[in-house]
């Protein structure tokens, strides 16, 4: 257990994530997934076994559709009900600074297991920032060439063969990136804590502090979150 | 045809004119790309840019009804430039004949013309002959009235400048197609000229025929392999039907048809009399007419009756198409029998034949469908069904792939055909058709006093006794039997003037010598020489496949060249040996009496050049269609003077002012006559579903008519609605300076089955040529304007 | 090998009569379709599900200020490098010994990629019904009618073809066939050429043309789409190694951890290090 973990206040919570993006980030994961599966056989012969499990080819289409339009609603949940917190993570990704950088390194030796430390990092580390832009681009890439998959009748015939490459590069792309976001997320010892942040918003305080210290602090400034850090510890520190 | 499809492949330069084979009779580009593979050339004349012509060498165009200009030319070019095969002129053409005094050419006009009845006085186009009766000959063709001299003369007047002002053609382009086409006249050569129903419907139809013949003469092209005049008849078995005396003033066999109106008619005596020349092979017609009797009336046919020659209708009047309809206009017929016919659409000013089946009591169309002839009456046909009395009966027929039976082709090829499956439905063979109703009708008859229904009983009908008729029965009494014997006759050559022979179409005879051999099933298809596959089927007359092929040999008897040789005389064996049957007497040496008679069905064994015979003049002149755009520039006689024309509401005719558009018909690939056929078969309407008018960008500019606008088209017999198919293809014409618009238009459509449109020929009009009342459906006048 | 075909069509000989299209109908029994009037006397724009081939009519002026009257039968291709067998995802489109190119249509799900990646564009998808009412759609062309092949009987328009101008017969001979014809055409048509497209690898119809691929419609240097190639022999394995190289790196990590935990004895999160 950890130093927080074992702290006082070890079973405080706080707030990471408003309810829109859970919900937004459900969905969203959701329809990856069923997106991914119902691609896979279409994909590689290897996963041809799951045609039947999906009711056939056909229907494997006619799911991946229904994701399609299921994978696009997370974007408009969160402008509708959390704009704020939209725009705030958009403003993240487009902020890099020194510490970004200094996270890889650090962050190489946490996957792995080795011993590290922890850069500051703002409300997002800079590892979640590349997830974040990957996964958009790549979701961009793939909503825009599916429209011209789904309805190639209304595109130019160039449009729609380069298309199908974009798609395949989205999801290749994509698809890798994610396993190592579920990894990091449901299995690695280090950030699954935070897990709970895509349940039910909230995640440890201690976690938090530990992974997003500066945002941490500013909470704290604000008054939004306690400060866990009691001064006894504080001098020895 | 003179020659056959497969012979298509020898020739060095087909004339096609008056024709689109490439789009209307395809299988003869089979034959025709063969001998371009061959170094043969094409030369395509029409009115528009065809894809017969884009498989040309040479392409030429010309406004329609101007063929006798165009061809009129190249004779003149041929004589001018020396390009004529001279020998072969004198030998076997009429070429050296001396015309009497009395024949005269004048401003359009040929002596002995009299107006009020629109005819001439033949008699006035005579030949010089000897005592004997034998025509006086000028073999050097100097003398000036020689036919040689008078149709020079008479052609001297078609010179290029003129021809090219009339038709419309490029001179180049003329000059082209003169050049080209007259190397033929070289031995060793063979040109073959191709027409269809671009030649033959207009009021000059047999003239434009003529003039080819004329031109192929002097080239010394007909009876070689690759060459003669071919017309590409229009359906598959157009050649049977009017073997089989389908034309209305014929016998089977092409024996005239008895007419009340020449009192030697009166007796069967007179009537050979007067219909059989002295000499030629046609001095045995009274040996086919009496055979024919004695089929048709078998035992009822006898010495003391004149072998039943009073049973024969003898006709007052002209039995056209026309004139039917313009009797049943009129009032003056009770009731018709359709057999697989739809004038509805194909008719000429279709919409007066409508309104005349309305004046019928009874019609009986026998079809594979419900046609727009055989549903008139119908609402969908714009008319009003209370207000026609006519009653109607429609006998579903079975098609061609249903029945046992032959068709005959353009090469004569008599081809017996299978039946592949069975008739849907009620359906029933016409021949069924007609011997049950023969049968019934007997019986009806039986114990009639009436004198008009003796020739009925005296039918002798035996054709077995089921319902269904035994058709190999049919086929023998074609054949014709030698009654002595009741043995099969062995060819037409057998046949008597005595009673005791029989055939039912004496130019078929031969075909089934012996039972069991019946020589139109013949499928070996093993070239006997010559690629004319002698053992396929049966070509009429006795199987000869190249007709007048004793001019393909000089007099001597000798080939004219070693690549075109056909047939020739060969001494050690004393009779004419060759590839092909000899259309000759086979043992007639050439020195003998009558051997070089090349064209023995002739009376003189030559060739015309110079036909006393043809209702419109000795010589083919031009004459500008019933309704032209312009005056003819040749003479003051504007119209074939003995066209006859139908004055009044049936036949309106219009004028240029009103209808300045020169128009003509045609047909497509995929669709077959009135379409009745065709329009009901899915996969074809698909192709061609849609009723089109053809015209050039410089007329659709003018009109402001755009690709694919719904145009109307009228005349002065009506208006129809099409779409305008605007193509390059077509080009106004510089017609003596003016400029001259052409459209054309498929005459497929009607408003019954898959594919349906309007009408072609609502607009045509009620004329007919001179001599067989054909009708002018390929030039007349109409405009175009937009549709909304 | 097996012995390759190829159809051999020379325009030039061609006079429109549209017989190899009713044959292809008959054959293959594809139903007549609705058509509407196009202006020419050509049926169909292009080749659909139901019309595997279309007779093309084209009036070409010339360089002489000729009219030439150009025809054209065209349908698939058979490319030996063929876009539509490299685009599909259920394998439904094969090369056969003969050279043909087929679709099993029990594969074939409908999904168009073959329709929109064809270079001649002569694949089209079909809607049908099925017995529920349920729409589904299959994709159709030329088969080169390999069931006849198979029979040792020639494709039905080369068959019916009555002037010539389609042949059908050992690859080699057909091109040379088609080589030495557009030397004999050439006086007549300058431009003639022998269309056998190397960008798809060459292909089992090979057409001696009057006028350069273009006055037909047809692309000058056809290939297999750049967006194909890259997709598919690129994109795809690469995506699938990345997939691979991700998901080894989790298990990688995985175990790792679990390792240097073991060693460590303690799972604590800061590595023993202190955030300061």
């Amino acid at each position: 257990m950890s130093n927080y973990q074992k702290h006082p206040k070890a079973n405080v919570k706080v707030r990471r994530f408003p309810k829109a993006f859970v919900w937004a980030h459900a969905i969203n994961g959701l329809a990856f997934f069923a997106l991914y599966i119902t691609a896979l056989p279409m994909y590689t012969d290897f996963f041809n076994w799951l045609y039947p499990v999906l009711g056939g080819p056909a229907m494997a289409r006619l799911l991946h559709r229904i994701f399609a339009v299921v994978f696009i609603m997370p974007t408009f949940i969160l402008l509708i009900f959390s704009p704020k917190f939209f725009f705030q993570w958009m403003k993240e990704l487009i902020t890099w600074k020194k510490r970004d950088l200094q996270f890889f390194s650090e962050f190489v030796k946490e996957l792995f297991g080795f011993k590290f430390k922890h850069i500051k990092q703002t409300f997002f580390n800079a590892g979640e920032k590349i997830n974040s832009v990957i996964q958009i681009f790549c979701a961009i890439l793939v909503i825009a060439s599916g429209f011209t998959m789904w309805f190639p009748e209304f595109f130019p015939r160039a449009l729609v063969q380069w298309g199908y490459f974009l798609h395949n590069v989205g999801f290749g792309l994509g698809i890798a990136v994610i396993v190592g976001h579920v990894y990091l997320s449901v299995v690695h010892k280090h950030s699954r804590p935070g897990y709970s942040g895509v349940v039910n918003g909230k995640v440890p305080a201690w976690w938090a502090k530990g992974h997003y210290g500066d945002w941490y602090d500013e909470e704290v400034k604000k008054g939004n979150f306690p400060d866990l850090d009691d001064p006894k510890r504080k001098k020895g520190a | 045809m003179t020659n056959h499809w497969n012979d298509l492949q020898h020739t060095d330069c087909a004339l096609i004119i008056g024709a689109n084979p490439a789009e209307n009779h395809p299988i003869s580009f089979r034959w025709l790309t063969k001998a371009k593979e061959n170094g043969g050339k094409i030369v395509s004349v029409d009115p528009r840019y065809t894809r017969t012509s884009a498989q040309a060498d040479v392409y030429a165009a010309l406004r329609s009804g101007t063929d006798i200009p165009f061809i009129g030319g190249m004779i003149n070019y041929a004589l001018e430039n020396n390009l004529i095969h001279k020998e072969y002129v004198a030998a076997y053409t009429n070429g050296s004949f001396i015309v009497k005094e009395g024949y005269d050419f004048n401003d359009g006009l040929f002596s002995g013309y009299d107006e009020t009845k629109r005819a001439y006085d033949k008699t006035k186009w005579a030949i010089e002959t000897t005592e004997d009766g034998k025509p006086v000959k000028d073999e050097t063709l100097a003398h000036p009235r020689s036919v040689f001299q008078l149709m020079k003369k008479h052609y001297s007047r078609y010179d290029v400048n003129t021809v090219t002002a009339v038709t419309g053609t490029a001179k180049e382009d003329y000059l082209k197609v003169c050049k080209t086409f007259c190397e033929t006249g070289k031995v060793g050569k063979a040109g073959t000229i191709m027409y269809a129903m671009g030649t033959t419907q207009h009021t000059v139809g047999s003239q434009n025929v003529r003039i080819y013949a004329i031109l192929q003469l002097l080239l010394g092209n007909i009876g070689l392999p690759g060459g003669g005049i071919n017309a590409m008849r229009g359906e598959s078995n157009v050649q049977g039907s009017t073997d089989f005396g389908l034309l209305f003033d014929n016998l089977t066999g092409y024996l005239g048809a008895p007419k009340a109106t020449v009192p030697e008619h009166a007796t069967l005596k007179g009537y050979l009399e007067k219909e059989t020349p002295k000499t030629g092979y046609w001095s045995n017609k009274p040996k086919f007419v009496v055979s024919l009797l004695k089929a048709w009336y078998g035992a009822n046919a006898t010495a003391e009756n004149e072998f039943g020659y009073q049973f024969l209708p003898k006709g007052n009047k002209n039995y056209s198409h026309i004139n039917l309809f313009n009797a049943m206009y009129k009032g003056e017929l009770d009731g018709t029998f359709l057999f697989g016919t739809n004038p509805v659409v194909g008719g000429p000013n279709a919409g007066k034949e409508k309104e005349a089946l309305g004046n019928l009591k009874w019609m009986v169309a026998v079809d594979l469908w419900e046609t727009e002839t055989s549903s008139f009456w119908q609402k969908e046909a714009g008319s009003d069904p209370a207000k026609i009395n006519t009653e109607v009966f429609l006998l579903p027929a079975s098609a061609s792939f249903e029945k046992e039976g032959s068709v005959s082709n353009s090469s004569r090829w008599m081809q017996y055909r299978w039946k592949a499956i069975d008739s849907r439905g009620e359906a029933r063979p016409d021949l069924d058709i007609i011997h049950e109703l023969a049968l019934k009708l007997k019986k009806l008859y039986a114990n009639s006093p009436k004198s008009a229904d003796k020739p009925f009983l005296a039918l002798d009908w035996n054709y077995g006794t089921g319902e269904e008729p035994d058709i190999d029965l049919v086929a023998k009494e074609i054949n014709g039997y030698d009654l002595k014997t009741g043995n099969l006759i062995a060819s037409f050559g057998a046949l008597l003037d005595d009673g005791t022979t029989s055939s039912g179409n004496w130019i078929y005879s031969g075909f089934y010598p012996e039972e069991g051999k019946n020589k139109s099933k013949n499928r070996d298809n093993k070239d006997t020489g010559g690629e004319h596959y002698l053992n396929w089927s049966y070509a009429w007359p006795m199987n000869r496949r190249i007709l007048y092929n004793r001019a393909a040999a000089d007099p001597s008897g000798k080939p004219w060249s070693q690549e075109k040789a056909v047939i020739w005389w060969d001494g050690a064996e004393k009779k004419w040996v060759g590839n092909d049957v000899p259309d000759f007497k086979a043992v007639t040496a050439p020195t003998e009496p009558g051997g070089t008679g090349a064209f023995m069905m002739n009376k003189d064994g030559v060739a015309l050049l110079f036909a006393p015979t043809l209702n419109d003049g000795p010589f083919p002149e031009h004459y500008e269609p019933f309704e032209s755009p312009v005056p003819n520039a040749f003479s003051n006689t504007q119209l074939n003077p003995a066209a006859v024309v139908i004055e009044g509401d049936f036949n309106k005719k219009g004028d240029k002012k009103n209808f300045p558009i020169v128009a003509t018909t045609y047909r497509v690939s995929e669709h077959w006559q009135s379409g009745s056929m065709t329009r009901n078969q899915e996969w074809l309407s698909e192709l061609a579903g849609h009723m089109f008018v053809e015209m050039s960008e410089e007329l659709a500019k003018e009109k402001g008519i755009k690709n694919k606008d719904k145009i109307i088209v009228s005349s002065a017999r009506g208006e129809i609605t099409a779409y305008a198919m605007v193509t390059k293809r077509f080009k106004p014409y510089s017609v003596s300076g003016k400029k001259v618009h052409q459209i054309g238009m498929p005459w497929h459509f009607g408003y019954k089955g898959f594919a349906t449109g309007d009408t072609a020929n609502r607009l045509t009009p009620h004329i007919g040529d001179a001599n067989t009342t054909i009708p002018e459906f390929k030039a007349f006048l109409c405009n175009v304007r937009r549709a909304d | 090998m097996a012995k390759e075909y190829v159809k051999y069509v020379d325009v030039t000989k061609c006079d429109g009569c549209r017989a190899c299209m009713v044959a292809c109908k008959n054959w293959n029994d594809l139903p007549a379709e609705p058509t509407e009037f196009l202006g020419s006397v050509q049926s169909h724009a292009k080749t659909t599900a139901d019309t595997w081939n279309v007779l093309q009519y084209i009036e070409h002026e010339n360089g002489k200020g000729d009219l030439d009257y150009l025809f054209r039968h065209s349908s698939c291709f058979h490319c030996s490098d063929a876009a539509c067998e490299k685009v599909c995802p259920e394998n439904a489109i094969s090369y056969t010994k003969y050279g043909t190119v087929v679709i099993d249509q029990d594969k074939c799900v409908g999904c168009g990629y073959c329709v929109q990646n064809c270079p001649f564009e002569v694949i089209s998808l079909k809607t049908y019904k099925d017995k529920n009412g349920k729409e589904y759609r299959k994709s159709h062309k030329c088969t080169m009618c390999t069931d006849r092949i198979e029979e040792g009987l020639q494709p039905a328009c080369v068959t019916t073809c009555h002037t010539g101008a389609m042949e059908f017969g050992d690859k080699d001979a057909m091109i040379q066939k088609a080589e030495q014809r557009v030397k004999e055409i050439k006086d007549r048509y300058p431009n003639a050429m022998v269309y056998n497209p190397q960008g798809v690898g060459g292909t089992h119809t090979v057409y001696v043309l009057a006028e350069k691929p273009s006055v037909y419609g047809l692309p000058e240097n056809p290939k297999v789409p750049t967006s194909a190639v890259l997709w598919k022999d690129y994109a795809q394995p690469i995506g699938k190694a990345m997939i691979g190289a991700t998901t080894m790196a989790v298990v990688g990590a995985f175990v790792a951890n679990k390792f240097f935990s073991k060693k460590a004895g303690n799972d604590a999160e800061d590595g023993g290090g202190s955030h300061e």
